[in-house]
């Protein structure tokens, strides 16, 4: 085997939907510029509207938009301590873990139609199965740091757990039975109106149990700094820090592409010439809804402070459970009807 | 569990009596945490309901009242401002105010008035901070960000009248140290109606929006025979519903001559405490605007003071309108007895009581702060509230803890 055959074959496996889509688009990569950008976006919308300048330190001339990277790049030669009192397996593993946990949902959700890296008919539990998981490793990060402030984070973050989970999966279940399929890809094209504008409750359920797992305002409750200084993440420095900040935004990245792919008609109408180009590419339009749909999500930033813990959980658990079940209804409804 | 008892007029309040048992969860709240400030708190909790709140105010260690006591009583004007560096003038009004009644010696009706604009510019920019403050404690941050930025306005015409920023030293027994500046009166209309326009924004964003009612509606509710009976001061106590203010108990710069309302609210609750700031805002304009239309003419510092220098000196004083002081008054003899007097702050009334002995140092300068006073409620408003309002109440009380350690 010739340089160029090997070359060749690294090309098409890295072109491969198996690699290309959890690694380049949407996963891995996609996802880091996300983080740095929406991270950067968020600063300068605040500063929008609480009339001030946001982040100009790097690259004035671009707005400051490689901040992120310098923060990043700050964090990476943090000291790195591990409190001596610390569980320190399960300190270090914890957020490893966390980290893994939101990145694989990008192996389930397609980037465009026939591009997702495993094909599966219930690719739609499958993705929230793996987000749902995130708070448990966050729940471990609070517990094996052994202080108070992240014990008290920890105990939040699985209060809310609960409360957002079943909001999240009902009302995706509710969409699951409109469009008589679990698998996202299948979702996509049985819609032949947004999600949106099918079963808006539902819509209007999934959306706020995003913001809550996302833990964005006016959810900010896990790592409320006033009351417990950074919640389960207080302890951490250094980069593993930085990969606590970053879960909450990936979560938010990995949901936001399910509620496109479910309530806004994910990569329809498909831009053809990228799609023949190479079918990965197909899915930009997918990314553009979903990043705009994040945009929104940060905006809340500046609108809204924080809700007390009972009030978000009596939020989640007395008004928008109650909701995705009616959109459940909603949706067996249309399905008995046959609108879709 | 939750005790709560009026009878008797004893205020039990909601102190559970559960404290220092083990089903208790301690937390070491500071003095390095993002929402303690300089101090510190012990908070013990069982579950995520509060059972008691010891405040810790010594962790700003600045002693004024013993430094105070060491050099001469002019020096401790701008000594004692930096208790309040946020409501520097007010601050210092009511030492100035005792000294005067010490050294016999009364300002000018034109002193009277600067006086109080820069009173009510200080109590309008500290209830700005204040409310900022508020703002960020429930992370609300366009609020913190929207008030310091607005506080500026009034810290630009604050330096504009006294020439610094933050530490005015304005007033001195026997007047003020400089005149009115010329197109003053025009800079502050501009300010009061950006600030009126502004207020509504703060309304629409904060104390309008559902999301931070529901976190202040009903909560720290302070009654009325808890405020009185615990000595609170300030928009705290006027928000439980009792109307006392300083500038009407005690008759000091100008705010006889002038009309103004004093803000009540019944509820007591967070919410109160707030909208009180937002009205005492509005009114300290109103004052604001009397002030300027109504200013007398005339000297702004004292003839007493004034005949001890030479007169071409006088005479630039007179033009320029600053103060060349007399060497004889950065040494000024306090005679034997004692002064007090109080003032209203933006934070509540501040009380000054100054014993003098025949020496350029006062014999003794005690200072009771507003905070200081409105500390423990810490103590019996916490109680039985979620540890997420532990911010959410701090915030509403507008302490500052450097005032507190005096």
């Amino acid at each position: 085997m010739s340089w160029g055959d090997a070359l060749s074959w690294l090309l098409r496996l890295l072109l491969s939907p198996q690699v290309f889509a959890p690694l380049i688009f949407p996963g891995l990569l996609t996802a880091l510029v996300v983080l740095l950008t929406v991270i950067w976006a968020e600063r300068k919308i605040a500063a929008r509207v609480q009339m001030r300048v946001g982040p100009l330190y790097v690259t004035r001339r671009l707005g400051g938009v490689l901040q992120m990277l310098a923060d990043g790049t700050r964090y990476m030669f943090q000291e790195f301590i591990i409190p001596a009192t610390a569980d320190r397996l399960p300190f270090l593993f914890a957020p490893v873990l966390a980290l893994t946990l939101a990145i694989v949902p990008f192996a389930f959700i397609p980037a465009a139609p026939g591009f997702s890296p495993i094909k599966s008919p219930y690719s739609l539990p499958a993705a929230l199965a793996a987000i749902s998981a995130v708070p448990l490793s966050v729940l471990l990060m609070g517990w094996s740091s052994n202080n108070k402030f992240a014990i008290q984070g920890a105990v939040r973050e699985a209060f809310m757990g609960l409360a957002y989970e079943a909001v999240v999966f009902i009302s995706a279940l509710s969409m699951g039975v409109l469009y008589g399929t679990l698998d996202l890809e299948e979702a996509v094209s049985r819609q032949w109106l947004p999600g949106l504008l099918l079963n808006p409750v539902a819509a209007f359920a999934f959306f706020v149990g995003m913001v809550m797992s996302a833990g964005k305002l006016p959810f900010d409750i896990v790592e409320g700094e006033q009351e417990i200084v950074a919640g389960p993440y207080v302890e951490y420095s250094g980069i593993i820090f930085g990969i606590g900040m970053g879960l909450a935004y990936l979560k938010l990245y990995s949901l936001s592409l399910i509620y496109t792919l479910l309530f806004l008609s994910g990569w329809e109408p498909v831009v053809a010439p990228l799609y023949s180009l190479y079918p990965g590419l197909g899915g930009v339009l997918l990314f553009a809804k979903a990043y705009l749909l994040m945009l929104f999500i940060v905006f809340l930033r500046s609108v809204y402070g924080r809700y007390r813990l009972d009030q978000a959980l009596r939020a989640g658990w007395r008004i928008y459970l109650p909701l995705s079940l009616i959109s459940l209804l909603i949706s067996i409804l249309l399905r008995v009807v046959g609108v879709v | 569990m939750l005790r709560s008892s009026e009878a008797g007029g004893v205020v039990y309040s909601r102190l559970i009596a559960k404290e220092g048992d083990e089903s208790t969860y301690e937390l070491f709240i500071g003095p390095q945490h993002p929402a303690s400030g300089h101090m510190r708190f012990i908070v013990r909790l069982e579950g995520d309901i509060i059972v008691s709140v010891d405040p810790d105010i010594g962790y700003v260690h600045r002693t004024m009242e013993k430094l105070a006591e060491g050099r001469e009583v002019i020096k401790s004007i701008p000594l004692l401002e930096r208790m309040t560096i946020i409501d520097s003038h007010n601050v210092t009004l009511g030492l100035v105010r005792a000294l005067e009644k010490l050294l016999d010696v009364e300002p000018p009706p034109r002193a009277r008035y600067l006086r109080t604009l820069l009173s009510e510019i200080n109590r309008i920019a500290s209830h700005l901070y204040g409310m900022g403050i508020a703002g960020i404690m429930l992370n609300h941050s366009t609020m913190f960000m929207w008030a310091f930025g607005d506080r500026e306005v009034w810290i630009q015409l604050a330096e504009d009248l006294s020439g610094s920023r933050l530490t005015h030293t304005y007033s001195v027994p026997g007047g003020v140290r400089r005149d009115l500046p010329q197109g003053f009166a025009d800079k502050a209309e501009k300010a009061i109606r950006y600030m009126e326009k502004r207020l509504r924004d703060y309304m629409a964003i904060f104390l309008d929006n559902p999301q931070v009612r529901a976190r202040y509606e009903g909560v720290g509710v302070l009654r009325k025979s808890e405020a009185s009976r615990l000595g609170i001061v300030g928009p705290n106590l006027r928000a439980s519903g009792i109307r006392y203010d300083a500038r009407l108990a005690e008759d000091y710069a100008a705010y006889s001559e002038l009309e103004f309302e004093v803000p009540v609210r019944e509820e007591g609750d967070a919410l109160a405490r707030m909208l009180v700031r937002v009205e005492e805002i509005k009114q300290s304009m109103s004052i604001i605007r009397q002030v300027l239309r109504k200013i007398p003419d005339g000297p702004f510092f004292s003839e007493k003071y004034l005949r001890l220098l030479p007169p071409p000196l006088r005479e630039q004083v007179a033009k320029t309108g600053r103060v060349k002081f007399p060497g004889v008054f950065a040494s000024l003899k306090l005679p034997e007895g004692d002064a007090v007097s109080r003032v209203e702050m933006g934070h509540g009334e501040i009380f000054y009581h100054v014993t003098g002995n025949g020496s350029t140092k006062p014999y003794r300068l005690r200072v009771v702060t507003p905070s200081f006073r409105n500390v423990i409620l810490f103590r019996y408003l916490m109680p039985g509230h979620r540890f997420m309002d532990f911010p959410a109440i701090y915030g509403s009380l507008d302490y500052f803890p450097p005032e507190a350690d005096r």
